[in-house]
């Protein structure tokens, strides 16, 4: 399972960040970055809970 | 701990249900929603949705987990806190170990339930006005806060002409003199009429057809819709021993009785520098509340407090406004970077000298940063 990150649509809230720090991170600029490009079966239930907190539909996930 | 329920079906329910998962909790969580919706976002209903600029099916939620039993069409109607029991409308009693209350807040509306009173809670109602918008000319919005000038700024948008009635100036409430003042300059300069009503309005006509603000003419308009702020949703606690009309109170681990937790929007909670209960009805404080309630179910004394870390934002007139901390009556504002006639600032407030907020006005900075910048001493240069 991978997280897409839809740019034009992020405005970088950070709540996604929070809810599965090992995963996304806010850098710098405000920009999110994706720290794992694949995720693991572990932080499975982190990913899906960071897609859902996200206020602007921002983020998805692929097989 | 085994069975859950949650009453609520939006951010903080869905929040708490996933913290339980993520916390360990493997029994099963009940989800009971009044609404017919499968879970959706609330923001983008007075911004892009109702714009057009967003699609509809864009505001749902990523579907839920499949090991959670969500109900729609599902009311509560009751809580027995001694027999640990949720009563459903129709009947139906769920009994349950732990309970989250996250059943959020209402609009508030001026005139009796009957008027048809346009207002921006729901998705439905968003649908509807996004509807009327299409071919309405104009638009009277009652209430100058955060949602009614977010409408403001989208029907303006959408070239209708817009009129906005308040017993205040707008936004200052929540903003602050300085920022407030550049936003009521920008709405003006879209072409927006900003009305003063310090005696408060009255809606005239079934649906309402003009707003009566006790001097002048009456407002009319094609359109009158009303943004003067919600409610907790606490009816179905009557009778219960908890929920006041003023939010569901909380102790500093969003506990309300044994097994009982709550988030979002219908929590209250004593504010340190008031000791007064008041609520922080924003995204981002349901979601850690609704954390730190599923772990208060869970881990009882041993979960950590609940500290809360007010962040928010807002879309109006092209600014994109995000704030952390709290703008207190009788701040201080300093301008840190930018200004805000180039459009782009970070802006900081301090209150006897310390630090109680921190903006960015059309400046991109990470989350983290900002709440830092929320408790960090102003740049000597700024101050004055
Ligand atoms: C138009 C709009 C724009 C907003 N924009 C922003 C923004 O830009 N930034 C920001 O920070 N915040 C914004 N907010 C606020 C934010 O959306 C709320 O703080 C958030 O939705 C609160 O979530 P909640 O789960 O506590 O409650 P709610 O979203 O109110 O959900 C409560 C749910 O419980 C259901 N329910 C109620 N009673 C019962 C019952 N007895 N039985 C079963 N179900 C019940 C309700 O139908 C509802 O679905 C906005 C709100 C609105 C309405
Ligand atoms: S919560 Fe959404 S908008 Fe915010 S940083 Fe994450 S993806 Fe971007």
């Amino acid at each position: 399972m991978r997280i897409i990150v839809d740019e034009a649509r992020c405005e970088g809230y950070g709540f996604c960040a929070e809810a599965a720090p090992h995963l996304l991170e806010l850098d710098d600029e405000g920009e999110l970055t994706v720290l794992a490009e694949q995720v693991p079966e572990d932080e499975r239930a982190n990913a899906e809970a960071a897609v859902r907190v996200c206020p602007v539909a921002a983020l998805k996930l692929a097989p | 701990m085994r069975e859950v329920v949650i009453v609520g079906g939006s951010i903080a329910a869905v929040t708490a249900a996933d913290a339980l998962r993520q916390q360990g909790h493997d029994g099963p969580i009940t989800i009971v929603s009044d609404e017919r919706h499968a879970p959706y976002v609330r923001p983008p209903l007075s911004k892009g949705m109702l714009k057009g600029t967003e699609s509809v099916d864009s505001v749902f939620m990523a579907p839920l987990r499949a090991d959670l039993d969500f109900r729609p069409k599902t009311r509560a109607r009751g809580l027995d806190l001694g027999r640990r029991r949720v009563l459903l409308e129709g009947g139906e009693e769920l009994p349950y170990d732990g309970l989250v209350v996250a059943s959020g807040a209402r609009a508030r509306r001026l005139g009796p339930p009957e008027a048809g009173e346009l207002v921006v809670r729901d998705l439905d109602d968003a649908l509807r006005l996004r509807e009327i918008f299409a071919t309405a000319r104009s638009v009277v919005i009652v209430g100058g806060g955060f949602l009614g000038m977010e409408i403001a700024s989208t029907a303006r948008g959408l070239g209708l002409d817009v009129t906005v009635v308040d017993r205040d100036p707008p936004l200052v409430r929540q903003f602050g003199a300085f920022l407030a003042g550049h936003m009521t300059r920008a709405a003006l300069a879209a072409g927006v009429r900003l009305v003063r009503a310090p005696e408060g309005v009255r809606l005239a006509g079934t649906p309402a057809t003009a707003v009566l603000t006790g001097e002048g003419a009456p407002l009319e308009a094609d359109v009158i819709v009303t943004a003067a702020g919600d409610l907790p949703n606490v009816e179905w606690l009557a009778g219960s021993g908890v929920g006041d009309p003023g939010g569901l109170l909380v102790d500093e681990r969003c506990r309300v009785a044994p097994g009982v937790v709550a988030a979002g929007d219908v929590v209250a909670r004593v504010a340190d520098h008031t000791g007064l209960p008041r609520r922080s009805p924003h995204w981002g404080s349901a979601i850690d509340q609704a954390r730190a309630a599923a772990q208060a179910l869970l881990k009882g004394d041993e979960a950590p407090e609940y500290r809360p870390s007010p962040y928010y934002w807002t879309e109006q007139w092209g600014l994109d406004i995000k704030i952390c901390g709290r703008i207190l009556p009788g701040c201080e504002t300093h301008v840190v970077t930018g200004s805000m006639e180039e459009g782009s600032a970070l802006l900081q407030w301090t209150r006897d000298g310390a630090t109680v907020a921190a903006a960015t006005v059309n400046h991109r900075m990470p989350v983290v940063k900002l709440r830092k910048l929320a408790a960090a001493p102003v740049p000597e240069r700024t101050t004055g």
